[in-house]
């Protein structure tokens, strides 16, 4: 039996931020329905990897393959495919929220009848009802948070790209993003997460991609009761790292 | 569709700040004093013009100079290309820059528009906006044309010079916000270029010298025409090119970002 083809493949993709490697020939693949958790430390790399993943930079070198197409080549399969939430949910402190919603559909296509249906349907999941006419400037970070979400899930993609997703959420929230990123992943689509949080791997993820230094150190599969197996390799790569940095 | 959204949410942006409310009031009222001015110049003398034969009219000394004070001399107050130098400037300096800074201009390449998209929306937009404002300037020689003799063919080709105009001024302002990591940065660019556009062969004239390449370069040479009432498709060719050159850099610059950072 042969495995599906990957809907997101980075092959050797790397990138040089601020006259360093932030990301050095990194090689990762994610299938329909895998929930990929993106570990490492501040500074190791992985938000740069997602921006490059949702085609907000380009990588020096590689190549990103989105549903087996060249994403670099085609970069407005983006619109399409994928969702994107950036770390701290940058808005337009001008518009809200119900306009945001509408902003981004029609920025992805959506029109009449399918725009208006998407918008209600992560209204009502996102429970935002109560916040659509409010200005997303005066949002708190929790609710700017919310707002991101919905934005990239309002026309189904089939990439989740999270990076830091439960930023600024309450315990309630966090919960409810656990549930959400399940319920995705359930629908098929392919989530990708990036967190520093351990808990939060184990606790929605399939498997597990550790960066450091800008290069992948592990990757595997994530088990429920995995904890404190996950965190020691956590912490072996990240002191190793830095033993190595002052040895 | 993606130029349309993101001329949309452009429009948006401008109508809830308050930079573009209190520019297009205060310059408005501004307009308003030029032409409560050059009206009552144009009734006082009113008397010995209707002496003169082909002597100038309402047009001349009304409906033209309030878009310029380029052919009847004396610069206060202004008239709508010399605020223009000003306004445009200010009006697009946040276009990209502010994107930039927000951290916004990500959101709209994560959806997949090109960055030509980008730019093409930001300029109808800003566009949009100094139409309006070019044509409530127009409604105030209008207004009282009912009275007058308008000589329309003269008004369509000074308005055809001034829309032109802001086209060309609003491409550069959004090229220096393309280009600008701050939107007051933007703003002082974007005017020293225009200042520069218009005054670049000043120096030959005052001393003289009829240079055709910078006169040809000169904004004004191609306004003026256009002020006359001469429409010239030379002198259009001139703010297309310099339209086009801007929006080309700033799309350039624009697609750049993603390299960049």
């Amino acid at each position: 039996m042969t495995l599906p083809q990957p809907l997101l493949k980075l092959d050797s993709v790397s990138r040089r931020r601020a006259g360093r490697a932030a990301v050095r020939d990194l090689d990762l693949e994610l299938r329909r329905g895998q929930v990929l958790g993106l570990l490492g430390v501040n500074g190791a790399g992985k938000s740069t990897t997602l921006s490059m993943i949702a085609g907000a930079l380009r990588p020096d070198s590689g190549r990103i393959a989105l549903d087996g197409h060249d994403f670099l080549e085609r970069p407005e399969l983006a619109g399409r495919l994928l969702g994107w939430l950036p770390e701290r949910a940058p808005l337009w402190q001008e518009l809200t929220v119900g306009e945001h919603l509408d902003t981004h559909g029609r920025l992805r296509g959506l029109a009449g009848n399918a725009l208006r249906q998407a918008r209600e349907a992560v209204i009502e999941r996102l429970e935002l009802q109560p916040l659509v006419r409010r200005l997303a400037g005066v949002l708190s970070q929790g609710q700017r948070q919310r707002l991101g979400l919905a934005c990239a899930l309002l026309h189904r993609p089939a990439l989740l790209v999270l990076d830091e997703p439960a930023n600024a959420l309450d315990p309630v929230q966090v919960a409810a993003l656990r549930a959400l990123i399940r319920e995705q992943a359930a629908a098929g689509t392919a989530v990708i997460l990036s967190t520093h949080l351990l808990a939060e791997v184990t606790a929605v993820c399939d498997r597990v991609a550790i960066l450091h230094e800008g290069t992948l150190r592990h990757d595997g599969p994530v088990a429920n009761d995995d904890h404190a197996a996950l965190e020691r390799r956590f912490f072996e790569i990240a002191m190793n790292g830095a033993q190595a940095r002052a040895a | 569709m993606s130029t349309l959204a993101v001329a949309r949410l452009e429009l948006r942006r401008l109508s809830v700040r308050p930079l573009a409310w209190v520019l297009g009031a205060l310059t408005l009222a501004e307009l308003a004093w030029r032409f409560t001015l050059l009206l009552g110049g144009f009734l006082a003398g009113q008397v010995k013009l209707a002496a003169m034969p082909g002597g100038p009219g309402y047009t001349d000394l009304v409906a033209v100079p309030l878009l310029s004070s380029m052919l009847t001399g004396g610069f206060l107050p202004f008239g709508l290309a010399e605020l223009a130098l000003v306004i445009v400037p200010l009006l697009t300096m946040s276009t990209l820059a502010g994107e930039r800074g927000n951290g916004t201009l990500p959101l709209l390449f994560a959806t997949g528009t090109p960055a030509w998209q980008i730019v093409l929306g930001k300029y109808l937009a800003v566009l949009g906006w100094l139409l309006l404002w070019l044509l409530l300037t127009l409604a105030m020689p209008l207004s009282v044309a009912h009275g007058t003799h308008l000589d329309w063919g003269k008004l369509a080709a000074a308005t055809l010079g001034s829309a032109a105009m802001l086209a060309a001024l609003a491409a550069v302002g959004l090229a220096c916000s393309a280009y600008a990591s701050h939107p007051a940065i933007a703003a002082a660019a974007s005017l020293m270029l225009a200042l520069a556009l218009w005054i670049v062969n000043l120096g030959a004239q005052v001393a003289g010298i009829d240079n055709g390449v910078l006169n040809w370069l000169a904004l004004g040479t191609h306004l003026e025409t256009l002020l006359r009432g001469l429409v010239s498709s030379a002198d259009l060719l001139w703010f297309v090119l310099v339209a086009a050159v801007a929006l080309v850099l700033a799309a350039h610059r624009l697609a750049g970002d993603r390299e960049r950072n």
